[in-house]
């Protein structure tokens, strides 16, 4: 009595087990969490039931006359062949309904593409297979990829069961944090090939194109994490590029951004090391960026990826494997990017020593570092600046001018180019040299040349792709990088702009 | 000229000029007669039927389960890529040339194609354009895998597939162009005298619309190739931002010619539908010349709305707004001539043999896929929308029970005036509801999928997409298999069929809507060598 009372137990409890373990499928589109997704998801159920009511009728009457006009009922078949009034009605009522859905529909529109006034900016960058956000406002800058566990499950004859993995195949190892009740604006771009960038839960997706940007927005008002996929083909790995966002309260965020520069500013490690350490540290360096094309086991795929197992790169001269591991090279994305020296060295040193090589020879992260351009240290040099900058009272929200503020023309360059690689390089590029035709170069530009005045009103209320910078930037941040475009990066005009003028002119 | 040299052989001179077709195999290589190409076009189809049904059974194989079991995810794109190439342009594109070659001269009263050797040529070009395509398979790097929309830059990261892929689209597009020309060159030379433009069955006029539709559309994906060929190998930058192009424009070039590449597709299902249902309601058609209009508003409009596959691009405003306006204005067109099918049902005396019941299927999930795609056209939605499964479950909707079951009707309707023999309605049933059926199973829950958020064009999905997908899979399976039916029915019918002896108009009062039933069946192998005196009156 009591076995029988135990296994129905056991067998209730294994059912609803089973029950909640299944991750819940939907039938509809959701409603997300913006305001844009429940506009949409509205707009979705308006034409859907107009559809359904349509349909309705349509198939109603063709099913009531299969039912009732056949000939072995006995029915005589009618000869009319036109009816004028009836063709004019039946064109007339559709146009009303469409006309009746184009109205909310272009609402929605105006609004997806109102990207004014926002509180900070991130740019996307989609690679061949893994995300980049940039955080214009502060520097922060981070790849984002498939995680580990989904990784492993995902390849072909894996063994494991993708139902044991937690988010199989929509979780990432570093997630996209924004600040909830914020409104973003996002710039999407690509370094390879095309990708979309989606999270369903935000509304909508959008292309990056490469060489190009795209802009949209978002506003979360309710922290939480909400995942989406790269939705444009982008090669083998398209479904293996997934997107996570999490959404944090300001004071969250706010720590998020203080731990995460903290550790950016660490730099890489440069102690050298031993052959065997530095091999046994690159097996995970390989696995998690280059086996999804040499595969883990170095082969390659002929005439796509070729293989690294006796490639006379990787068992020639070391330094010739390291600049093109650095530089990239056709299909090779470039390394040096987006791993630190000490990953460098250790994947550099692995592939030469693994996958069927022995060469035996290792490079040391020191070795690596310098063969990095500049900008590699300049960028960890300036987000320490930052981080000392920011241990003084809340510089981003101050308002009024500091009376301490730098005036003089050195201090402002000074600041200026700091403000500038935070803010304008993205876009402008680091010689001022631009993106044409999308961004205009600002060496020589008329602008930039002109009336101080016009350069600080453009800025101010920005203009078709330049965001408005007024209220991002503190007077002396503005006044700073003013200075600065205008007397660095190739343009010589010899005047200057005070914080204190900034303020006035606002 | 024999006549002259050798005045004796009158007799046999005069035979001579009544030939029946040649012996041996090599009339198949070499024949002029619109109804061998014709027949040639229809197997070549069938056959590539098969061969894309295969590789959707690898996707959807791949697609049962959550994780990877079967193929790397690089071969899952090839075979999605290859899958639509093959689908489009080697088994919808020439099955509805084949219904053209057998079917227009028999029903406008002429005696063959007006241009009967290119007619020979753009068949065998079309093989080679397919055969072509399908070797790239087995080549180093593997089949075309960037999707069969070719976008760079991906499809520039193709292996030594690339510039074979683009020959390919070449002759594919060479052999259309000639085959929309001899329609062309037909339809305005060589109908019976009475048969006036108005007088023409809807199949005739819906070929002919489609037939200038080819002609505008296939040089700018020829374009759109060649550059994609010299940005590869000659240095250009077509579509490379560094060297000042542009990757959208591409898109552009490429979507105006897709858009009214699709209707290329269904333009000639409306008009096999015209045709099939009045004969089973035993009715005339309702609103002849609505239909008419309605067709050719629906191919002007195709020319302007193609960006609609490209919401998401970062157009203008103005852009998104005037492309989203004017695809629903194809609602319109659309909504008229499933009116008029339905119109057309109503108080007929119905019947439903095999060809009647895949016609209703058709207008009723056609306009299914008609109603989802009204749906992607608001561009808001379509932000959520595009790029998903919802995508795929709205143009296979379109494609498969619309043009797929259309060419089966077509099939079952005709193969009795072509072969002179009865097709085996019971098996006839059996394959359409099996196939009606399943392809709901399979189609339907894709637009749950899409919906709930799992992109196309993947070959693994997060767990909460396995129920669904399994669904799929199963209705995949059977409607593959079913179609196995459709090709012992054709065999069996070739061979003898039912044995029972099938009339001139075969299908009750058949001869009223359409000059085909007033052939002897089978039909002849030259046929109307004198135009007809009388035709049809659409009205009778």
């Amino acid at each position: 009595m009591n076995k029988t009372k135990q296994l129905f137990a056991g067998t209730i409890l294994t059912a609803i087990g089973q029950e909640s373990a299944r991750a819940d499928y939907t039938l509809n589109l959701t409603e997300g969490v913006t305001k844009i997704s429940h506009d949409i998801h509205d707009l979705h159920m308006l034409i859907l039931w107009i559809c359904v009511f349509i349909g309705l009728g349509v198939f109603g009457t063709m099913f009531y006359s299969i039912l009732h006009h056949r000939k072995d009922k006995g029915h005589q078949a009618a000869q009319f062949h036109e009816n004028t009034t009836i063709e004019i009605i039946w064109t007339i009522i559709p146009t009303v309904i469409l006309i009746s859905m184009a109205i909310p529909a272009t609402k929605t529109m105006l609004e997806l593409d109102d990207v004014q006034d926002s509180d900070m900016s991130v740019k996307v960058t989609g690679w061949q297979w893994k995300w980049e956000y940039e955080y214009l406002d502060n520097g922060i800058k981070f790849f984002s990829s498939l995680d580990e566990e989904s990784n492993k499950a995902r390849q072909l004859g894996s063994d494991i069961d993708p139902r044991t993995v937690p988010n199989y195949l929509l979780n990432v190892d570093n997630p996209l944090v924004i600040p909830t009740k914020k409104k973003i604006r996002f710039l999407f771009t690509a370094a390879d090939v095309i990708h979309s960038w989606w999270v369903p839960a935000l509304g909508w997706k959008k292309d990056a194109n490469p060489g190009f940007v795209n802009e949209a927005w978002t506003q979360v008002d309710q922290a939480g994490t909400y995942r989406g996929q790269c939705t444009e083909l982008c090669g083998k790995d398209h479904g293996f590029m997934p997107i996570v966002v999490v959404a944090m309260d300001q004071p969250d965020y706010d720590a998020w951004v203080k731990k995460t520069k903290a550790e950016a500013a660490k730099g890489p490690n440069l102690s050298d090391k031993s052959r065997d350490e530095l091999i046994a540290a690159g097996q995970s360096v390989y696995e998690k960026n280059c086996a999804t094309c040499h595969l883990p086991t170095g082969e390659g795929v002929p005439g796509a990826f070729p293989a690294l197992k006796g490639s006379p790169i990787v068992t020639g001269d070391i330094n010739k494997q390291a600049d093109i591991v650095l530089n990239g090279k056709g299909a090779m994305p470039a390394f040096g990017k987006m791993l630190k020296a000490d990953e460098l060295a250790e994947v550099i040193t692995y592939t030469r020593n693994a996958l069927g090589n022995s060469v035996g020879d290792e490079i040391q992260p020191k070795a690596v570092q310098a063969m990095l351009p500049e900008g590699a240290a300049a960028v960890s040099e300036s987000d320490e600046d930052e981080e000392e900058a920011e241990e003084s009272p809340a510089p981003a929200v101050e308002t009024k001018a500091d009376k301490n503020a730098p005036s003089s023309k050195e201090a402002l360059m000074a600041k200026g180019k700091a403000v500038y690689e935070s803010h304008c390089v993205s876009c402008h590029q680091a010689g001022g040299q631009g993106l044409p035709p999308t961004f205009p170069a600002l060496t020589g530009s008329d602008v930039v040349n002109g009336d101080i005045k016009e350069q600080v009103k453009l800025m101010k209320t920005g203009k078709g792709m330049m965001p408005a910078f007024g209220g991002t930037l503190s007077p002396e941040e503005f006044a700073a990088v003013v200075t600065y475009t205008r007397n660095a990066l190739g343009n010589s005009v010899n005047d200057m702009i005070t914080p204190a003028e900034i303020e006035a002119l606002q | 000229m024999s006549a002259v040299i050798a005045p004796h052989d009158h007799e046999h001179d005069d035979h001579h000029d009544d030939h029946g077709p040649m012996k041996g195999w090599i009339r198949w290589i070499i024949t002029t007669n619109h109804k061998d190409i014709g027949t040639l076009y229809l197997l070549f189809a069938l056959a590539m039927f098969f061969v894309g049904g295969a590789m959707a059974m690898v996707i959807r194989a791949e697609l049962f389960e959550p994780g990877l079991q079967f193929v790397n995810p690089q071969f899952f794109n090839s075979m999605t890529t290859m899958h639509a190439l093959v689908m489009v342009f080697g088994a919808v594109m020439p099955a509805f040339v084949g219904l053209a070659n057998w079917q227009i001269p028999m029903m406008i009263g002429a005696p063959d194609m007006a241009l009967p050797r290119m007619n020979n040529m753009s068949f065998w070009m079309l093989v080679a354009g397919v055969l072509l395509l399908a070797s790239t398979l087995f080549m180093e790097g593997g089949a075309p895998a960037a999707g069969w929309t070719l976008y760079p830059p991906l499809v520039l990261q193709t292996g030594a597939a690339l510039p074979f892929a683009i020959f390919s689209v070449h002759l594919l597009g060479i052999s259309s162009i000639m085959g929309a020309i001899n329609i062309i060159a037909t339809i305005f030379n060589m109908r019976a005298p009475a048969m006036t433009l108005m007088k023409m069955p809807l199949f005739v006029w819906t070929w002919l619309i489609t037939a200038f539709l080819l002609i505008a559309i296939m040089p700018v994906f020829a374009g759109a190739v060649t550059m994609l060929l010299t940005d590869r190998f000659f240095d250009t930058s077509f579509f490379d931002a560094a060297g000042g192009g542009d990757p959208v424009l591409y898109q552009h070039i490429f979507w105006f010619f897709g858009h009214p590449e699709v209707y290329v597709m269904i333009l000639p299902t409306f008009g096999v539908a015209s045709t099939i249902i009045p004969v089973f309601a035993r009715k005339p058609l309702f609103g002849y010349s609505s239909m008419v209009y309605a067709t050719a508003s629906i191919a002007f409009l195709s020319f302007i709305v193609w960006a609609h596959h490209m919401f998401l691009v970062g157009m203008p405003m103005a852009g998104e707004l005037y492309f989203m306006y004017a695809t629903m204005l194809i609602a319109i067109p659309t909504g008229v001539k499933v009116f008029n099918w339905t119109a057309t049902m109503w108080k007929g005396a119905m019947t439903f043999e095999t060809p009647m019941l895949f016609s209703i299927a058709f207008v009723v999930l056609f306009t299914m896929g008609g109603f989802t795609g009204l749906m992607m056209a608001v561009a808001p939605a379509d932000f959520q929308y595009h790029d998903t499964y919802f995508i795929v479950a709205h143009f296979h909707y379109t494609l498969v029970p619309a043009s797929v079951f259309i060419l089966m009707a077509a099939g079952y309707f005709w193969l009795p005036k072509w072969t002179g023999h009865m097709y085996n309605e019971k098996i006839g049933k059996l394959h359409f509801w099996l196939s009606a059926i399943s392809v709901n199973i399979l189609f339907f829950p894709q637009h749950f999928l899409g919906l709930a958020g799992m992109p196309r064009r993947i070959p693994d999905y997060a767990v909460q997409f396995a129920d669904w997908n399994m669904v799929s899979s199963i209705g995949g399976f059977i409607f593959g298999l079913s179609q196995l039916l459709f090709l012992y029915i054709v065999i069996d019918t070739i061979r003898g069929g039912t044995g029972e002896k099938v009339t001139d108009e075969v299908w009750e009062d058949a001869h009223k809507h359409s000059l085909e039933w007033t052939l002897p069946s089978p039909a002849p192998y030259h046929t109307f060598t004198t135009p007809p005196e009388t035709v049809p009156s659409e009205h009778f």
